[in-house]
Formats: C-alpha cells, structure tokens, sequence
C-alpha cells in the first residue's frame, strides 16, 4: 500500500494550499487517511496507539524547550527598540563610505538574525526599519530590497536560531535511527550545539559574500548605491559612545549566549534563560520595559511557541500515518535507487525541499520531510551536521527565491507603494546566486562546516 | 432575542475565554525564564540542582504550548499557507475555516480525546509519580497528561467561535 502513502503526500499538499492553519491540516488529513485506511482494512490502528505518548513525549522534550525561551528573548529585543539604534548608529558611522549604508544593513540582520531568529520577523522588521532609509538615500530599489530580503533571511542559519534547535533535535533523532539500522547499537550523537557550532562559517560566508557583492556594486554601477556625502545629507556626529551604547549591549548578550553553548559551560536552554534575563535587564536599562511591554512580550512568546509545537504535534500524527501506509519504506527505496549513491540522494532532497520551500515554513520542513529523508540519507555516511547546515541554506535560499520566496511576501506587505514586485524579484535574483554559490562551497568543502564542531567537541 | 444577537453573544463569550486562557498562561512564559536562571545560578554559583525545579521548567514549558493553542488560534497565529487564502474573499476564507473544521480541526481535537483518554485516566488510577528520584511528586504527572485533553477542548470550543464568525461572514457577505 505504499502508494496510498505518496497519495497522502500529494493530498496534504494540496489541502495546505486551501489556507487553513497548517497543524491541523497536517493532523486532520493524517487521521482521515488512517480511518477510510482502517475501514477498508489497509490500516493498522495499532500505528496511532502510540498517539498520546508521542504527544506526551513532545510536551516533554527538554532540548525543545529552548525555543520559547529564545522566543522571549527575541521578542524582549525587539521590544527594545536595539535593531533602530543598531541601525541608525552603524548608518551614521558607515554611512559616508560607498555602499556603507548596504553593509550597515547587513550587518544588522546578521546581529538581529542572531538575537531574534524568528522566521519572518526580521525581515519586517528590516524592511520598515531600514527601506526608507536606503530608499532616501538614493538607493536603486533593487539593491535595496536585495539586501534586506538576503540579510532578513539570515535568522535561519545563524545561531541561536530557533530553527536551529528544532533541526537539531530533529537530526539527533533521525542519526540514532540511521545508526541503528546500520547495527550501531552504542550510536553517536549530534547536539543542538554542534548545530551551533557547524552554523557559524556558513553564516558568516554568507555575511561576506553579501558584503562583497555590495562593494562590486558601489565599484561598477555606483549610482546604485550613491554614499551619504552625494545627496548631501549630513549624518549625526558619531561618538565612541554612542557606538559603545547601540553596539555593546546586544553583542555582549550575543556571545555570552553563544559562548556560553560553544565553549560547553550551559545548555542551550540554560543559555536562553540568561539571554532572556539579560535581554530584561537591557530593556529595563534603556528604559523600554514597562507593564504593558511585558505582557506584550508573554502573550508573543505563547503564541509563537503555541504555533511551533502545533505544528509538531499535527506533523507527528501525519508521520505515523504515513509510516503506516510503509511510506518512509518508499522513499527509502527510492532514494536508494537514484544513481549517483549519496550525492544523488542529497542533490534530489535537496531540489524537493527547496520547492517544497515555496509552500511550506521552515518549520514544517523541519518536523514533516527531515524525519522522513534524515535517517536514509544519514545512514549513507553522510555528517548529519553537515546536512542540517546545507539544509538550512537551501531553504533560506528557497524563501529568497522569486516568486514564491516567503521572504519577498513579507517585504512586499511592509514596503512602499513605489517599489514594485519586479523591481523586488530582480533585486534578490543576485543574492539567490550567492547562495547557490554558497551551497556549492558547503558541498564541495564540508569542513566549512564540520571543522569548527570537530574542533570545539572533538569527535 | 434574535438569533444573530444570540450568536453574537456567544462568539463574544467564547473568544473571551480563548483569550482569557491565554493571557493566564502567558505568565508561565516569564515564570519558565526565571526558574530557568535559577536552576543555572543554584547550579553554577551554589554548585547544587533541585530536581523537582528543573522539571517544573518543561511543566510550564508543556502548558503554555498545549492551552495556549486556543488563544493562538483565536489571534490567527497558526500559520497558513496563504498563496491563496490571502487573495480570497472574506467569503471565500469563511468557506475554507468552515471546511477546515468539519474535515480537519474537530475530527482531529476529537480523536485526540478519544485516544487520550485512557491514557490520562490510568495515569490517574496508579498514581503516577515522576520518573526521576526528587521529581514532582504524584499529582502532577497525571496532572500534566490531562493537558492533552484540555488541549483538544479549548481548541474545538475556539473552533466553534470560528465557525460561528465564518457563518456571519457568510451571511453578510
């Protein structure tokens, strides 16, 4: 009955085009399946059994439970008010240099991507923030919404992302499975920290490569991106301490976080709760936290977090589902009949992710497909840091892709009239080629990303 | 009393309580980030653990996703997949909540109860107690599993606001 499994596949698909809230339609379509499956006596009831203690162990998973503490975190930050005085500060020191304000603005997402990481936010975010700032400076609008698309989008790769703890328990999970069927029966692990760890080359190539188109632009088309000094728009005088107060802070809890997960001193659900205090305690220092904001921020995180495990939870039931039809046996199959061993494999999840990447979140992905694709492609000997990492790329690179890329809806819902959808496609078309060099790069030396994990956590 | 009147009330009364519910659980998001620091400042600067503290932190973690859903819902924060539904008409999207509903939501909250149900009354019947030695003692692991009924409740009540509110748009519109 394998077929009625992809039929599922297809079905859910399509059903999540209608527009009703995914968790439900993954759950609710599973559990259709299974009953007219049942009646006709091509379903074993027996698979959904395990139901309830699946979502029990759901409720329970403590490496999950970082994600709505990283939540809190990025929304106390965003609350605060520190991406406008990151931006505006970083404009006024680079702003006088050729295509300063461009860098500034990556910059930003890179640090925003770091402290927020919530999907689709920081790139609202940037584009209030920092459109009308470029687009007065005399920016072409295609450089601009580029920038903010490609730099809005970074919060899925670098760390903490939440992103990157939900692969990682996914990933550790499917590497157990892959090492089992191989008749490893003491199996290694992956860790959300490896994950950490294996993200941050990636992230920061990404970082220079954007940078680095940047500098070509200004170098042969510098109409583009004309520098503050040519619209003659003289910027606020910038002191050390400005730069000190706008900087400082946000790096300082950054690397603590980070650090702190790196260097083997705190989990990362022990790093989120000091990065949600210290997040309190700098929006308190600058005067943005009153009772109001506080309850903003709870009742932000209760509905993000409520929106993830839904999701998790609706994936599970799908999952068991499509287990009980044999469909992880099919793919399996099929994935092990494609030519070309491993790198076959790799390259055909690849491509289907990324078009998956035009329908579904991240967060879908993460929970329905990488369980399903995980332990095959892993027990081909593949690094499972390695495949989180360049799955993670992938799909930010699938929501950058015109026209269906998340990350060009979300900009087009907050930029101006004037800006027009061609002139967003054209303007992000560079940066998909970035990442697609940059996902050539990771395939071609995988010690971009496996070396730092080796180095921190040896073997 | 007309019946739109009636209706009205009722929707108002449900998402009232969607709401309610959200905001009472919304503290446990703070409460989570302090017994958090806690736990990391008893372990590294007092060099001890507590447990029971520990597990409260994925206690909370556990109610705030699973009864927050409702609230979630009722601010339209679950996600879609909305290269359609964002074109639709208000019609049009009333037509895929009540589809959504009837095929999806409720079979789904329904089936949860179903299943669910043993599960949470013999945790209840042995007294189940934490697994770890120093866990939260006997009432709150079964305390914890009566959640995933409480989640499919509150989220099919929600549903029934909705489907109440799509029945308004339809009738309008």
């Amino acid at each position: 009955m394998e077929w009625v499994a992809l039929l599922l596949f297809g079905v859910v698909v399509l059903a999540l085009l209608a527009g009703f809230p995914v968790a439900f339609t993954l759950g609710g379509c599973g559990l259709l399946f299974a009953f007219v499956g049942a009646q006709f006596g091509v379903f074993d009831d027996a698979f959904l059994t395990a139901l309830p203690s699946r979502i029990f162990g759901i409720m329970t998973n403590e490496t999950l439970v970082a994600v709505p503490l990283f939540v809190f975190m990025g929304i106390t930050l965003e609350r605060a008010r520190i991406a406008e005085d990151l931006l505006e500060t970083l404009s006024d020191l680079f702003g006088s240099i050729r295509g300063g304000l461009g860098i500034s603005v990556t910059v930003v997402g890179m640090l925003l991507a770091a402290s927020t990481g919530i999907v689709g936010a920081t790139v609202v975010t940037m584009g209030l923030l920092s459109l009308p700032t470029m687009l007065k400076r005399g920016y072409s609008p295609e450089v601009a919404t580029g920038t903010i698309c490609a730099s809005g989008t970074l919060g899925q790769i670098i760390p903490p992302s939440i992103i990157l703890v939900m692969l990682g328990d996914v990933m550790s999970s499917a590497y157990q499975q892959a090492q089992l069927s191989q008749g490893i029966f003491s199996p290694r692990t992956v860790s959300v920290g490896d994950l950490f760890a294996g993200a941050i080359i990636p992230g920061l190539l990404l970082v220079l490569l954007y940078i680095v188109y940047l500098l070509a632009v200004s170098l042969f088309k510098p109409s583009a991106l004309p520098s503050a000094a040519d619209v003659a728009e003289a910027s606020r005088r910038v002191t050390l301490r400005r730069v000190g107060q706008a900087l400082l802070p946000p790096l300082l809890l950054i690397f603590a976080v980070l650090g702190s997960i790196l260097g083997g001193f705190a989990t990362p659900t022990e790093a989120a709760a000091v990065g949600a205090v210290g997040a309190l305690l700098l929006a308190l220092q600058r005067q943005q936290l009153s009772a109001e904001r506080l309850r903003d921020v709870m009742q932000g995180t209760v509905r993000v977090s409520s929106m993830v495990f839904l999701i998790l939870i609706g994936a599970s039931i799908f999952s068991l589902v499509f287990r009980g039809y044999g469909g992880d046996d099919s793919v399996r199959h099929l994935l092990e009949s494609l030519p070309g061993g491993a790198i076959g494999a790799v390259l055909v999840v690849m491509l289907v992710m990324f078009l998956l990447g035009f329908v579904l979140d991240f967060i879908e992905i993460t929970f329905v497909v990488v369980p399903i694709v995980g332990p095959v492609l892993l027990a081909m000997g593949l690094d499972p840091v390695w495949l989180g990492i360049m799955i993670a790329v992938n799909l930010q690179t699938s929501f950058l892709t015109p026209p269906f890329g998340f990350a060009l809806f979300y900009l087009r819902g907050v930029a101006p009239e004037s800006v027009t959808t061609g002139q967003i496609y054209r303007g992000v078309v560079p940066f998909v080629g970035i990442q697609i060099l940059a996902l050539v790069l990771l395939a071609i030396f995988p010690g971009l990303v496996t070396w730092l994990p080796h180095l921190l956590y040896g073997q | 009393m007309n019946s739109a009147t009636t209706i009205s009330a009722l929707l108002a009364r449900l998402e009232q309580f969607s709401v309610a519910l959200g905001r009472v659980v919304s503290w446990m998001t703070l409460t989570m980030v302090l017994v958090t620091f806690a736990v990391v400042v008893l372990r590294y600067l007092f060099g001890t653990g507590v447990i029971w503290l520990q597990e409260s932190i994925t206690w909370l973690h556990a109610v705030v996703f699973m009864l927050g859903a409702a609230y979630t819902l009722q601010q339209e924060e679950h996600v879609r997949v909305d290269i359609f539904y964002r074109e639709m008409t208000a019609r049009g999207r009333a037509w895929v909540n009540i589809g959504g509903l009837i095929l999806f939501l409720w079979p789904m909250c329904i089936y949860l109860c179903v299943e669910a149900f043993d599960y949470v009354r013999v945790s209840w019947q042995i007294r189940e107690g934490s697994r770890e030695a120093g866990g939260l003692p006997f009432p709150f692991v079964p305390l914890l599993k009566s959640v995933i009924l409480l989640m499919p409740l509150t989220i099919s009540l929600q549903g029934v606001a909705i489907f109440l509110r799509s029945l308004v748009h339809l009738r309008e519109g």
